[in-house]
């Protein structure tokens, strides 16, 4: 109970937890056509899929704010490159927020003459390069954590000492046998698969970030019409990604620090 | 910034803001219906106020386990009639909460055979019991700083050994002026009571005004509404100016 009222004080838990009810509607919606459902249920689904849609929207207003804060905060980063892809994640998210908060005035009936489509299409744009921004900092941590296993690998190696002279023998697909390149490509390959696989494993927090964003990128995809993915993917990338920023809510130990 | 952002970033911070704003629009909506050439602008304060006002039930869905939760503290208080207060008044928004659930279930579409007229009037009566609750424990520890004063006073008053002044004359309008002086004293000397009441006031015009038990006009329903979510803010804001059960 502590826990709940802990985590619903946050505004940004309901705004989660109204985002992922809102994918569970769409997905539910699509698998209910799928298998030919009553009409009646159909538009009772989409209908408080909009509902969840407009109040998410309500709950949203004011984050411009806190994005250009965040943004703000970026600014000072000692990491050039975690520098400018973390601040211009939050530019475009603070532009996001605005474009979301016009199209929230336009369905309140405070400025009926905003263009719907428009404003919807830009608002997706800017979120669209805002995940882009996040994804670049995701593999940028991933080849910084790479090389220093890598680095770290190679040290023990050396200490150790027993694999040096391995390392020099030619054998079977070294340098200058025809025909060996192959077999070498694939095992170089499944070992940096292996590296990825465990460094992901190693920290957590940037593994979420990872899939949170992977799912998140499908949403504006479909959107913009870049990639059609279809109502079910997009509802079932958007609950995973809910439940995921849900997680690390409830758990900030998870979150991934700058 | 910062400061608007802690408070955005706390639910019922957020929330207290968009009931400033949903009572600031009935508000001017009174101040303005009776000017000529206005009407753009009250048709564009009332669709603010039916978007905010439908919108903030996001933020109470949930509240009915935050209610429930502060009843199991009331429970708590040493003192018994605030306990008894409180934890009654808690056990009111928990029913409020659950009426307000049915409601919003009723706007979005899930349920069907709900009368509204009906469970808003069940809302409304609840709620209003809740703040008269409120009110008693608010009154009850007025009434106890009062007496603090009030024995502080004659403290006073023993040490510096002046004889009291009587006088028969105007003994009703002395006794008044004594008795405010006093109840401005405690309020001055206790902002959190003093918020706590200027709030649950404020809030009672709400629910007497839907009941039918005491009908105000939209401006005053307006304005109260407004400076009890401004006097909610400011606890929010300074968690120090909310007022503790003992």
């Amino acid at each position: 109970m502590d826990a709940w009222v802990r985590f619903s004080a946050q505004s940004q838990a309901r705004e989660r937890l109204c985002r992922a009810a809102q994918y569970a509607c769409s997905l539910l919606g699509h698998a209910l056509q799928r298998h030919g459902a009553s009409p009646e249920l159909q538009k009772q689904i989409r209908q408080l899929e909009g509902h969840l849609s407009l109040g998410r929207k309500l709950l949203r207003l004011g984050n411009s704010a806190d994005a250009l804060e965040s943004a703000k905060r970026a600014v000072h980063l000692s990491d050039v490159v975690l520098r400018f892809c973390i601040t211009v994640s939050h530019l475009n998210r603070a532009l996001y927020f605005a474009c979301d908060n016009v199209l929230w005035a336009g369905k309140s009936g405070l400025a009926p003459r905003v263009d719907q489509e428009k404003w919807a299409q830009r608002s997706f744009r800017y979120y669209l390069f805002s995940l882009i921004m996040n994804l670049s900092r995701d593999a940028y941590e991933i080849r910084l954590l790479m090389e220093q296993e890598t680095s770290a690998h190679s040290r023990r190696m050396k200490i150790s000492g027993v694999g040096v002279s391995g390392l020099e023998t030619g054998g079977p697909g070294g340098p200058g046998t025809p025909g060996g390149c192959l077999p070498q490509l694939a095992l170089k390959f499944r070992l940096r698969i292996l590296l990825l696989a465990r460094v992901l494993r190693d920290h957590p927090p940037l593994l979420l970030d990872v899939l949170r964003n992977a799912c998140d990128l499908f949403i504006p995809l479909d959107k913009l019409g870049l990639w059609r993915c279809g109502p079910g993917i997009v509802g079932l990338c958007g609950l995973i990604s809910s439940v995921l920023s849900i997680l690390t809510l409830i758990c900030p130990w998870l979150r991934l620090k700058p | 910034m910062d400061a608007f952002i802690r408070v955005a970033n706390q639910s019922q911070g957020r929330d207290r803001l968009f009931r400033a704003t949903q009572h600031a629009c009935m508000l001017l909506r009174y101040l303005l219906e009776s000017k000529a050439g206005k009407e753009a602008v009250v048709t564009k304060l009332k669709n603010l106020e039916t978007s905010v006002s439908t919108g903030r039930k996001w933020f109470r869905l949930g509240n009915v386990l935050h209610a429930i939760q502060a009843t199991e503290q009331s429970i708590q208080a040493t003192d018994l009639v605030p306990r008894l207060c409180l934890t009654l008044a808690n056990l009111n928004r928990v029913v409020y909460y659950i009426c307000d659930t049915v409601l919003w279930a009723k706007s979005v579409g899930l349920t069907s055979g709900i009368n509204r007229e009906k469970w808003q009037m069940r809302a409304a009566r609840h709620y209003y019991y809740f703040l008269l609750l409120s009110l008693v424990r608010d009154l009850y520890e007025v009434l106890l700083h009062m007496g603090q004063v009030a024995r502080d006073r004659a403290k006073r008053e023993k040490s510096s050994g002046d004889p009291p002044k009587y006088s028969v004359a105007n003994e009703e309008s002395e006794w008044l002026q004594s008795f405010l002086l006093l109840l401005f004293q405690s309020l001055k000397r206790n902002p959190p009571l003093f918020l706590d009441t200027v709030k649950n006031f404020c809030d009672i015009l709400i629910p007497l005004n839907q009941l039918g038990i005491y009908k105000s006009n939209l401006g005053v329903v307006g304005f109260g509404g407004l400076v009890s979510s401004v006097a909610g803010l400011i606890t929010v804001v300074y968690p120090q100016l909310k007022l503790k059960a003992r």
